[in-house]
């Protein structure tokens, strides 16, 4: 351990953050931990599954290929965990773990609850199975001007949208965004309910289904099925959910736990933004590292922090700033910052 | 290096030397962790929970010494209560004592997304950003956790959780709109065995008992953490469990708290019977008081250095770490790594928590002095058939005639509890017997005996079932028999009901019109203790609302707005009912009628709004500022003054007695240069002295003014001679004009 050993809260990306930018990231990262990716590819083999080294080594990045929701998983799986595994545990002592959305799997693994494998295993599953039944979709929309700021009002206009029209749902509290989620009619008509803005959103999210939403009660019952609670130990870190729950080590109910993880985390609204704030208020860790592959959640967890009043952060502008001459944030799919988080 | 003085330090050292060198104490419980209903990650979650409560205690008192928190009054000790909390469900109601630290934690670890290591620092820390008082008092609470904040420390808590736990019962009968608590909770109240002795709680522990004895429910669970010593003075061994065991139905359970396991089985079992059964129980958890009684005690003037360490080697948190290594759940490795981390966790978040805001100006601190307004669904419509029947024949044909005050105000409580069923009336003699001035006649008949209680003979109990109907999303109205009678439980008034907005910031309201039947000038009746004339006691209470009418259709439309201002802007109010004028029908002559008044029907345009005084006549020769009773003998002062000294005069009453209405009152006397205040109430404290202060404050105007005496009030022919009459106002009008004619 080094005098200057700060504390950490992990973060584990989720789905979507696998992009062209990411192709090739294991390889690029990991070669010490290729057997690592060997043994999940054993388990995708017996599947009949593309094999992801395959798959990060390939040309190019084919998006309706890597964002199938059997691939993208364990794609974005494998590289967390591997750069997890990667954190120099003498310079970051690591106080919890926690994740968004699919994330949440990842830091079981991270967390010590599920074996790298188990926890492989929970992820490319349940990958499978959304990918099998494909139910309904997600969009995006912030609710923060560009500066961050949040625009009063308009998280309740999102909120009354989802009240108004059926089957539309609160997927995810993403920092200052909102993640709905719906079947195709649902989405269409909030899509055209919505104004346009920064010319990106509302964003539709490419082969997502409507995680988080009572739609997939039938996958959530599947994951149960396939998946025994045996897989599950107990963790080593506190590990904060979706709800902002925090699972102590040697506290958690394993069985309750299994029922969270592949029950009400699969059907009802995931909470990263009250995640984040979970961990900050009871941890204050003095850096965040965020898994890769992948930055775009540095963005969502900035604004959860600047929500949550973090150590005077208050705009994006003034996050920049902080990140460029003491990093609270440590994204490790950004190279430089990356480097600080390894031996 | 020499040995730490500081007892939390020593503890602290104890615990790490004790862990180290495998010298743990011996097992207090046979209760094995498999017979005990709890699983192994259960016993680590509460061990979490009191390793987290005790390093609060720590670090506050660490922060205290940089003057950054400022309350060290701990829980060190006390850690078996997180096992209390286990065994209830985080939505049974629970007042807590203020050593109850492990208890939140751990019903904080029952409901997704708590964070307790922050929200107690805040607490500590004074933050605005306290999410229960919002930097006003360091208190335990929480509005998810269904513990509400209050004063523990004269066990003025109990009878309010008697009144909650009766409410429960009452909601399978009646389902208020404002309903908050589950038919199947229960309440809890936890204490310490010093406060036990306060006639507080051995007030609600008898009306709990009272209530089970006659097999109303009374789903309440009184928790006593006996460490067996208050600050300095010792509680005789054996003293409460001999003190509670003959209490008719009050079951007892016992249970050493230093043992988690034991407490956890032990609750579990008392709470299920109180769930089972609706009847109080009454745990009685051995504990042990650790760094004395706050931060500022030096246990060393009162116990002997013995004593202390005898203490100390029974830490609850050693008896915990046996556990866990016994049931081979942790290792001592473990349990040491666990204890520093949770060390190292909390003196981070502490360092964030000193640097939120603080409240700064008085008018932050006063802001959640007023509960906030909300919404409400409109009254019941009734029909003309229901209401003549529920009236009946004789008091329909007297709805349509003029009628005394005592008449008025029983119609007006008769159509208020037909428009909004969560209306609950309750007092000594209010329901068979209809009170003892008749004003409550035949509601019972009208309403049942749930909504028309009569309760034992105890005003603390009756103002706690108040405060705990209203908890419960009921509009109790309960009542006061006689205005002296309120003193022996202003406390549940003051420190309570009138407190709890301000101590959650708004989060918590408990409104209520309180009923108090009041002041002198009975004919010969009943002297002091049936004519108290002092409502000092109450005009001093911060945001409580004082109403007092001085004639029947005042009385009608003020009580209408008292029950809008408890209902919809959930104020505690306060209706002082002037006794003596309760069947008063003539105002200057036998026969007039002058003082019977038409009754206003319900929904009429006809409203008196708070604040808003009376002003009788327009004379501008002289303003007689009064209320109450002094109204009506102003009145009749007034004719005179016209009649005998051609002396045009205003009568203005006041109505509101607090806060007072100065505005009103100054508009309504703008034109008179001549005030005369009459007072019936003593004078030390009584309001003359704030119109005096505000007439000479605010305006040039000559002011006189007369009050009662400071003196009790006689029985018999002198029953109104220390207290200001008709002729003492002519005179004083008189003498006033007379001055003014000199000068």
């Amino acid at each position: 351990m080094t005098a200057s050993r700060q504390t950490a809260m992990v973060i584990c990306p989720g789905r979507g953050v696998y992009n062209a930018s990411e192709l090739g990231y294991f390889h690029r990262h990991h070669t010490d931990r290729l057997d690592l990716l060997e043994g999940f590819d054993s388990q995708r083999t017996q599947k009949g599954q593309t094999s992801l080294a395959g798959l990060d080594s390939a040309d190019r990045f084919v998006l309706s290929k890597f964002t199938r929701g059997d691939n993208a998983s364990g794609l974005i799986y494998a590289c967390s965990y591997a750069d997890f595994l990667s954190i120099d545990q003498s310079k970051y002592d690591i106080v919890a773990v926690t994740g968004n959305s699919m994330g949440w799997y990842t830091a079981l693994a991270c967390g010590g609850a599920l074996s790298g494998d188990a926890g492989f295993e929970v992820v490319n599953t349940m990958g499978t199975i959304m990918q099998e039944d494909l139910i309904g979709g997600q969009l995006i929309y912030p609710f923060v001007d560009e500066d961050w700021q949040e625009v009063p009002g308009h998280k309740q206009k999102l909120l009354d949208l989802v009240s108004d029209i059926a089957d539309l749902h609160v997927s995810i509290h993403l920092g200052g965004m909102l993640v709905l989620a719906g079947l195709e009619p649902a989405l269409k008509s909030a899509e055209d309910r919505l104004p346009q803005l920064q010319d990106r959103y509302p964003m539709r999210l490419a082969n997502h289904a409507a995680f988080h939403t009572p739609l997939l009660s039938g996958n959530a019952s599947r994951g149960r099925a396939a998946l025994p609670s045996s897989l599950f130990t107990q963790p080593n870190i506190p590990m904060i959910d979706g709800r902002g729950h925090i699972w102590l080590p040697k506290a958690s109910d394993l069985e309750a736990l299994w029922s969270y993880t592949l029950g009400a985390q699969v059907t009802e609204t995931y909470d990263f933004t009250r995640a984040v704030t979970s961990g900050l208020h009871e941890f204050a860790p003095e850096v965040l590292i965020i898994l890769g592959p992948g930055t775009t959640l540095g963005g969502a967890t900035a604004q959860a922090m600047i929500a949550a009043d973090w150590q005077e952060l208050t705009s994006k502008a003034n996050f920049i700033a902080r990140q460029k001459t003491d990093p609270i944030i440590l994204s490790m799919g950004m190279e430089d910052q990356r480097a600080r988080t390894l031996a | 290096m020499s040995a730490p003085t500081d007892r939390a330090e020593i503890v602290h050292q104890n615990f790490r030397q004790r862990l180290n060198a495998g010298k743990l104490p011996d097992a207090v419980s046979k209760i094995s962790l498999a017979h005990s209903g709890l699983k192994e990650t259960e016993l680590v979650d509460l061990f979490y929970a009191q390793l987290i409560s005790r390093h609060l205690d720590r670090t506050s008192r660490k922060l205290q010494a940089r003057g950054e928190s400022f309350y060290t009054i701990g829980s060190s000790g006390h850690e078996g209560n997180a096992a209390v909390a286990w065994a209830t469900r985080p939505d049974d109601m629970a007042f807590l004592h203020y050593r109850d630290g492990a208890f939140q934690v751990a019903r904080s670890r029952q409901v997704p997304g708590g964070t307790p290591v922050r929200d107690m620092l805040l607490s500590f820390t004074a933050s605005s950003d306290d999410p229960i008082s919002g930097g006003r008092h360091k208190v335990l609470g929480s509005k998810k956790l269904f513990i509400p904040p209050q004063t523990s420390t004269i066990a003025s808590h109990l009878p309010k959780a008697v009144g909650t736990a009766y409410s429960i019962g009452l909601t399978r009968r009646i389902k208020p709109w404002a309903q908050s608590l589950a038919d199947d909770s229960i309440v809890l109240c936890s204490f310490g065995d010093a406060s036990f002795n306060h006639s507080t709680s051995q007030g609600a522990i008898n009306t709990a008992s009272w209530a089970g004895y006659q097999n109303s429910p009374m789903p309440v669970l009184f928790v006593c953490e006996d460490n067996g010593i208050g600050i300095s003075v010792k509680t005789p061994a054996g003293w409460v469990e001999a003190a509670v065991r003959a209490r008719p139905a009050l079951q007892y359970f016992r249970c050493n708290g230093l043992d988690l396991i034991e407490t956890y089985a032990t609750a579990r079992a008392a709470a299920e019977y109180v769930r089972r059964t609706q009847k109080p129980a009454f745990l009685h958890l051995g504990c042990v008081r650790l760094y004395g009684h706050a931060g500022a005690d030096a246990q060393s003037a009162y116990l002997s250095t013995h004593e202390i360490e005898a203490c100390e080697a029974k830490d609850p948190l050693l008896f915990s770490a046996a556990r866990l290594i016994e049931e081979g759940i942790m290792t001592t490795e473990d349990i040491l790594s666990a204890y520093d981390r949770v060390a190292a966790q909390i003196e981070r978040v502490a360092e964030h928590a000193i640097k939120r805001p603080r409240l700064k100006t008085a008018e932050q601190v006063i802001d959640s002095l007023v509960p906030p307004k909300r919404e409400v669904p409109a009254a019941n419509p009734v029909s003309k058939s229901r209401r003549e029947t529920t009236l009946g024949k004789a008091d329909t044909r007297a709805a349509g005639q003029p009628q005394h005050m005592a008449k008025l105000i029983n119609l007006a409580l008769t159509d208020l509890m037909l428009e909004h069923d969560e209306i609950i009336l309750a007092g000594e003699d209010v329901g068979k017997k209809g009170g003892v001035y008749g004003v409550t006649q035949r509601l019972q008949e009208r309403f049942g005996q749930h909504r028309v209680i009569d309760t034992l003979l105890d005003e603390q109990s009756i103002l706690g079932l108040g405060i705990g109907l209203a908890h419960n999303g009921f509009l109790p109205i309960p009542e006061i028999q006689f205005l002296a009678y309120l003193h022996n439980a202003i406390d549940q008034l003051r420190a309570e009901a009138a407190s709890l907005s301000f101590f959650s910031n708004g989060q918590y309201t408990n409104p209520m019109v309180i009923r108090i039947a009041g002041l002198g000038y009975q004919r010969g009746f009943g002297g002091h203790f049936h004519n108290e004339n002092t409502v000092a006691a109450l005009r001093d209470i911060p945001g409580v609302i004082l109403a007092c009418p001085s004639n029947g259709r005042d009385a009608v439309l003020m009580l209408r707005e008292c029950a809008r201002l408890a209902r919809e802007e959930q104020r505690v109010v306060i209706f002082l009912e002037p006794i003596a004028l309760y069947m008063i029908r003539d105002l200057h002559e036998k026969g007039d009628g002058g003082w019977m008044f038409d009754y206003p029907a319900p929904g009429s345009n006809d409203t008196i709004s708070a604040g808003e005084v009376g002003v009788h006549g327009e004379g501008s020769d002289i303003a007689i500022v009064t209320f109450g009773n002094g109204t009506y003998l102003s009145r009749q002062a007034q004719k005179i003054l016209s009649d005998e000294h051609k002396i045009q005069s205003r009568v203005v009453d006041l109505r509101w007695l607090s806060p007072v209405p100065k505005e009103a009152v100054l508009e309504a006397t703008k034109t008179c240069e001549r005030i005369l205040i009459v007072d019936e109430c003593r004078e030390q404290g009584s309001h003359s002295e704030a119109l005096m202060a505000l007439f000479a404050e605010q305006t040039e105007k000559s002011i006189s003014r007369l009050m009662a005496k400071d003196c009790y009030i006689a029985t018999g022919p002198a029953y109104g001679a220390t207290m200001p009459d008709r002729d003492d106002i002519v005179r004083g009008a008189l003498t006033l004009l007379e001055k003014r004619k000199t000068a």
